[in-house]
């Protein structure tokens, strides 16, 4: 749940009142970005990217213009520009207008939850417009602060001492970055970075214009809704299945998924954090999702994120593979009578389906909860091997996957024979 | 702001031994002590603990309790009120939903100055919230864990404190040894106890830390109070990417790493554990090398690369930290706890193949759990067949279904198509036991349905001679035998089959037609002498058992034998009857395909069949030692299809038509559950009442399906058959099996189609828009297209060409539906509907002696709805099974409300 670009940014930060540059979003006019133009010399042309989408001035995704001409030649070059971020290919779907801020000083800043300290921290440099990683530490100031009392001017203040900043650029920064604890604190983020923060001089003083906005919220703190966004702009990366599985969510167990590979063959059912780490790890590429249903889940919410995910990925599933280590409190029992009834439910609406069935799992009720699965799976004619939590998880993983590479080789077809299947 | 703490830590630490994690000396008070997780959780903390829990709290749940083993805890509305009341306590658990995380810690913290430790086991407790926790405590000299973990646990002390570490038995995985565990997974918290066990290593104390984005209680102040720890020799750390906890541990003690989630440095957003979602410095392969920095060495630990130090090992593996925990002892001349309990190798608990066969390095056989489970295990045994949920059956089948699209049907995942590739008896008996028999279970089944075909003598054909003669239709004529057919009469075969089930279940034999030793069964089954012998020879069960034991194996058939030998008696008939039920169905028992109600009951099933069959043959064709001019002899080693022909024809089948029988009545099998003749049986069931299975009346059932038939369902297949005859009359046809009949098809339906074009027109000028229309062309389904085909009619046509198979009758009305297309009828080629396919095999079969005048039209109208009875006969016994095993007491009524008054 991240927020990039001033589209939205403009509109979190006037609710705090922190000066920014001048934004126009893509439903401007021409006569709009000619005023633009005459009153800020050059306008910046960004491209809209839903989500976290860093890194694009370095991929040349960034226009810069002086003339009406130009600058609508960048809009149409950026409005669906592509952008590849780590392993995300993204799309734009529109464009910013940001009137250019001409500035001697630019300031980095950011706001964090920091595991060193245990305390939220601001991180401040005048050495900004560039990666922060790419900074040696001495340029940077990492200042932890109190969350009872927040952020305060002489945190802002004595931090740009201590790293010797301009003193012209000091003041205007202690009156205006601890606005920034507000939006921080008060909308349930994880991190909040202005980068570059451009100090504008207007002729009588310096202002701290706010020229980029990156932000990323906390999915368990509602805090965010006030805000009113729009419901795609969080989505937006999130497949139809995804999307489908959020709505169980709850408190009462976990219901995380990720999608690994839209051409998996192994759908794993993961309980447990730990075992959503080293389950996904082990079946790389052969997994269809990554999952975390532990914590508990009552029947009728496993249940639903059975029927859910098998309609999703069973059809192309070879190994319904359940895997957890010893459960300390999920019930077992109730889990794997949600997961029998998921699937008989699922074959009487869509036919049956090829397929093998792999369990490793302890915990309470667990006997009771596999002669279930068991009568489940030997009513549906469905061949199965249950492990207990006395065999070691990555061997059960591994014998799942030589069950899926049989299956791909010819085992399936055995299977859809045997099951009757046409 | 915090309180000055035991060490010289940036923030305030409490703890200052693992040994104070979790002590006798820790009294705990429960938020939200009887929410649900908490009420299972706590009581197992408490007893493990010996009692540690002094009261717990629950808004407006003041004066209530939690009974535990070692007394009940009271409950209280508030910490404040539970204090006024005397109680004293240092470390709270916080169940509470997570918005109300935060308000209770402060709470707690708040009433009681002596309050030490908060433990928090919520999930998804938002950043915000956790953070002001964090900074409540701190000022206030509170050790804070979680949220979102299990709390701590200490072998040792024989406490718990928090979540449920270690499950309902933390005796079984909380094994007292010196290896303390801090991990950021609560699972993996036990899972690794119960790993370490394996390799000889018990526990100290166990942390679960939890994984959000703040672990409170991180790995810094844990490795400085194992340090502090005389009992811990060396810990398990398990991380996930994501902060900064794990940088720069240094350690007194030797310490195993294990470091998961590489492939978490691609998300976006967190799976899992919260916290797990690292930046650019802090993912899985930055803390790896941490540790690696930290131990001094270049690579993870595994078992073909055994890279550990004095200090340590890093693992990827949680199945790898025993080993390379008992390495690094081994390089600081430590020795194992105990002997190793166990090993981590791959123990199947249960399996099946299901008839699949696997390679052999996927056939892992199940072997002998560990205990507990394994005595749950073996106490499964006593569990017998399938066992399905009750749940209302109205409109809805477990046995059959229809495909809107295709509008094949199915019978137990098996379309109507390929079953009219089965015999008739293959397809009786998969209806009930949902697995098609063996070529010599054929042969068995053959023999025991046969045995009851002749009426002579008995009631059921008097009765249906009677019904026959006062006019009444086919169906209502079965309805007369049947109704004779009760319980009573299949009694004896039911009490042998529940005697042959009471002697075979806690067998290991799951295939009765392969070798198994019964003998130690022989003497034991003494008590079911009366169930299964009789005091006098029978000729007709020895004759019946004969004929079957010629056929093949059957262990309930050997076991009967050996069993009349020792007991000095003689099987009976009914004995016969079950044995070789039994030996049909008991594969699918085993597999839990069929309950041991169906099992025992498959006899009187058995018996109606035989009725059903027997009396569509006239009383004549019933002698005493004769039906329909078969000897009853030889009888028993007909195909029961043929003896379906005999009964509806009089005359025995070539190969060519028992072929063609056989997929009519295949494809008669089922029309789904919404069929008016599976209501009607599905309605008897519910009458008499599934949820008490002795008390559905198979016969009565069946004659539900009888009185749900008629000349509308059912007896509709005359009318192509009269349509038919009408057209062929006056031809010179002879034989309709001959290809080359001599009948200019294309000619004769052009005629009829340009007569039929002037008959409509005619009609609709006259205003008659009830006009007569073809039966058998056109379907609601396959139209539309120029030429349409009904596939299930494509099917059989293609069926019997590549057997050779011609019939003049599909061929007219192929030519059919292109004439009436070319004579402007229809707008486009009509299929020809698989009704028609039904209509032409049977007027096929009767054409000849229709011809020679030895049948008449009345004949060929019975015979069509009477072998339409044969062919749903199957179907709707499996409804009935399927209806008796999974529906309720009344459950296809019709509420009032929906029902409507159109008077």
């Amino acid at each position: 749940m991240q927020i990039t670009g001033m589209l939205w940014g403009r509109k979190l930060l006037d609710l705090v009142e922190f000066p920014r540059s001048d934004v126009c979003g893509p439903e401007a006019s021409v006569d709009e970005i000619k005023e633009m133009i005459q009153k800020h010399k050059q306008v910046f042309i960004k491209p809209v990217f839903k989500g976290g989408v860093g890194k694009k001035g370095k991929s040349g995704l960034i226009g810069r213009a002086d003339n009406l001409t130009d600058v609508l030649k960048e809009k149409e070059r950026l409005y669906f520009a592509t952008h590849q971020d780590g392993n995300r290919l993204v799309k734009s779907n529109g464009v910013t207008f940001e009137g250019g801020v001409p500035a001697e000083h630019e300031v980095y800043f950011s706001i964090t939850d920091n595991t060193l300290y245990r305390a939220p921290a601001m991180t401040i440099t005048h050495h900004g417009g560039v990666d922060i990683e790419e900074l040696p530490a001495d340029k940077l100031a990492v200042v932890p602060f109190d969350p009872l009392t927040g952020l305060k001017a002489f945190h802002v203040s004595n931090a740009l001492d201590s790293l010797g900043a301009p003193t012209e650029i000091i003041s205007p920064l202690v009156q205006n970055l601890p606005k920034l604890w507000d939006l921080y604190n008060n909308y349930g983020m994880l991190m909040l970075e202005l980068n570059p923060i451009r100090m504008f001089n207007n002729g009588k003083r310096l202002i701290p214009l706010a020229c980029d906005f990156k932000c990323a919220f906390d999915q368990d703190d509602p805090a965010w809704k006030r805000l009113h966004l729009p419901d795609d702009l969080f989505t937006f990366d999130d497949s139809e299945f995804e999307q489908e599985i959020n709505q169980l969510r709850t408190y009462q167990g976990q219901s995380d998924v990720y999608v690994i590979n839209n051409e998996g063959t192994i759908t794993a059912p993961t309980f447990g954090g730990g075992a959503n780490a080293m389950v996904t790890e082990l079946l790389g590429e052969d997994a269809t999702i990554s999952s975390d249903f532990g914590g508990n889940p009552p029947y009728a919410k496993m249940n639903d994120i059975s029927k859910i995910t098998f309609k999703y990925w069973l059809p192309q599933s070879n190994v319904l593979f359940i895997i957890g280590g010893k459960a300390n409190n999920t019930d077992i029992y109730e889990t794997f009578r949600a997961i029998g009834d998921g699937l008989k439910w699922h074959f009487q609406q869509y036919g049956p389906h090829p397929l093998f069935v792999v369990v490793g799992r302890g915990g309470p009720n667990l006997v009771r909860g596999m002669a279930y699965l068991r009568d489940t799976l030997d009513s549906l004619g469905i061949p199965y091997r249950f492990f207990g939590h006395d065999s070691a998880m990555s061997e059960v993983i591994n014998y799942a996957r030589a069950v899926n590479r049989w299956m791909l080789n010819g085992g399936k077809d055995v299977i859809k024979k045997s099951m009757n299947i046409q | 702001m915090h309180k000055e703490g035991v060490a010289d830590f940036p923030y305030y630490v409490g703890i200052n031994s693992l040994s104070e994690l979790a002590s006798k000396e820790d009294k705990v008070v429960v938020f939200n002590i009887l929410g649900k997780e908490s009420s299972a959780v706590t009581p197992v903390s408490h007893e493990y603990s010996g009692g540690n829990v002094v009261f717990g709290t629950g808004p407006g749940k003041s004066g209530k309790f939690l009974p535990t083993k070692k007394g009940k805890i009271p409950v209280y509305n508030s910490i404040k009120e539970g204090m006024a009341a005397g109680h004293e306590f240092n470390t709270a658990v916080v169940y509470l939903p997570p918005s109300g995380v935060k308000d209770g810690v402060a709470e707690a913290v708040r009433q009681n100055p002596k309050l030490k430790k908060v433990i928090v086991l919520t999930e998804k407790v938002s950043v915000k919230d956790s953070r002001i926790m964090r900074a409540i405590c701190q000022t206030n000299g509170v050790d804070l864990f979680g949220g979102n973990c299990l709390g701590v646990a200490d072998s040792w002390n024989h406490v718990r404190i928090g979540g449920a570490l270690g499950g309902s038995h933390p005796d079984e995985s909380l094994i007292k040894g010196s290896v303390a565990i801090f991990s950021n997974s609560g699972n993996f918290t036990t899972t690794i106890a119960v790993y370490l066990a394996t390799a000889g290593w018990g526990t100290t104390t166990s942390v679960s830390s939890g994984k959000d984005v703040y672990i409170h209680y991180g790995p810094q102040e844990f490795i400085y109070a194992l340090n502090n720890d005389d009992r811990s020799q060396a810990a398990v750390l398990y991380c996930e990417p994501g902060g900064y906890y794990e940088q720069g541990i240094e350690s007194e003690k030797p310490i195993i790493a294990c470091v998961v989630g590489r492939w978490k440095a691609k998300l976006t957003k967190s799976c899992g554990h919260a916290g797990s979602l690292s930046g650019s410095g802090d993912d899985a392969v930055a803390k790896e090398n941490w540790f690696k920095d930290y131990f001094g060495v270049k690579d993870i630990y595994t078992p073909q690369n055994p890279v550990c130090s004095k200090k340590g090992a890093l693992v990827t593996n949680i199945a790898d930290i025993p080993e390379a925990l008992t390495k690094v002892m081994e390089l600081n001349g430590k020795k194992l706890d105990f002997e190793p309990r166990g090993d981590l190798s791959l123990k199947c608990w249960f399996g099946s193949n299901n008839g699949v066969a696997l390679p052999k390095e996927l056939d892992i056989q199940p072997v002998k759990a560990i205990e507990p489970y394994r005595g749950q295990i073996e106490a499964l045994k006593q569990q017998v067949g399938a066992q399905i949920n009750r749940e209302t059956m109205k409109d809805a089948s477990g046995a059959s279904k229809m495909d809107p699209k295709t509008q094949v049907s199915q019978i137990h995942n098996v379309s109507i198509l390929d079953a009219s590739n089965q015999l008739f008896e293959e397809n009786l008996v998969f209806a009930l036991t949902h697995s098609y028999p063996s070529a010599s279970g054929t042969a068995m089944a053959n023999a025991v349905l046969n045995a009851y075909v002749n009426q002579h003598g008995q009631p059921s054909l008097a009765a249906a001679t009677a019904s026959r003669e006062a006019g009444n239709s086919p169906n209502t004529v079965q309805v007369a035998a049947v109704s004779i057919i009760g319980k009573k009469k299949a009694q004896k075969a039911m009490d042998a089959a529940e005697a042959l089930l009471d002697v075979f279940k806690l067998t290991d034999m799951n295939d009765p037609e392969k070798d198994f030793d019964h003998q130690s069964l022989v003497k034991g089954a003494a008590a079911h002498k009366d169930a299964l012998l009789d005091a006098a020879a029978d000729a007709g069960a020895a004759k019946v058992m004969d004929t079957c034991q010629s056929k093949g194996k059957s262990v309930f058939l050997d076991f009967l034998s050996d069993f009349a030998a020792e007991h000095k008696g003689h099987v009976s008939m009914g004995a016969v009857v079950a044995a070789v039920w039994a030996t049909l169905a008991w594969p699918s028992l085993r597999s839990k395909k069929i309950t041991k109600t169906t099992l025992v009951r498959l006899p009187w099933y058995g018996l109606i069949y035989s009725t059903m069959v027997g009396i569509a043959a006239p009383e004549d064709q019933h002698g005493a030692d004769k039906f329909c001019g078969v000897k009853n002899d030889d009888l028993l080693g007909y195909s029961f299809t043929r003896t379906a022909f005999l009964a509806l024809m009089g005359r025995d089948a070539t190969e060519g038509e028992l072929f063609e029988f056989q997929v009519l009545l295949g494809l008669i099998i089922t029309n789904g559950p919404g069929t008016i003749s599976a209501q009607g049986a599905k309605g008897a069931v519910s009458a008499d009442g599934p949820e008490q299975p002795d008390h559905v009346q198979i016969n009565k059932s069946l004659i539900g399906y009888l009185t749900h038939t008629g000349f509308a369902h059912g007896g509709n297949g005359y009318e192509a058959a009269a349509f038919l005859i009408d057209q062929f009359k006056d031809s010179d046809l002879k034989d309709p099996a001959d290809i080359k009949h001599g009948v200019d098809l294309e000619k004769s339906a052009m005629d009829y189609a340009k007569w039929y074009s002037n008959y409509k027109k005619e009609q609709k000028g006259l205003g008659n828009l009830e006009y007569a229309k073809i039966p058998c062309v056109n379907h609601p389904i396959f139209k539309g297209k120029d030429v349409n085909l009904d596939p299930r009619e494509e099917y059989v046509s293609k069926l019997f060409k590549d057997k050779g198979l011609y019939n003049v009758f599909l061929d007219f009305y192929h030519h059919l539906v292109e004439s009436l297309f070319k004579a402007k009828v229809t707008k486009n080629v009509y299929c020809v509907n698989i009704d028609a396919v039904i209509a032409v095999i049977l007027l096929k079969m009767m054409w000849s002696d229709y011809r020679k005048g030895a049948i008449k039209e009345e004949n060929i109208e019975w015979a069509s709805f009477m072998a339409f009875l044969f062919g749903r006969m199957i179907g709707c016994a499996g409804e009935i099974d399927d209806h008796t095993n999974r529906g309720k007491n009344m459950d296809t009524r019709t509420p009032a409300s929906k029902c409507a008054y159109v008077g």
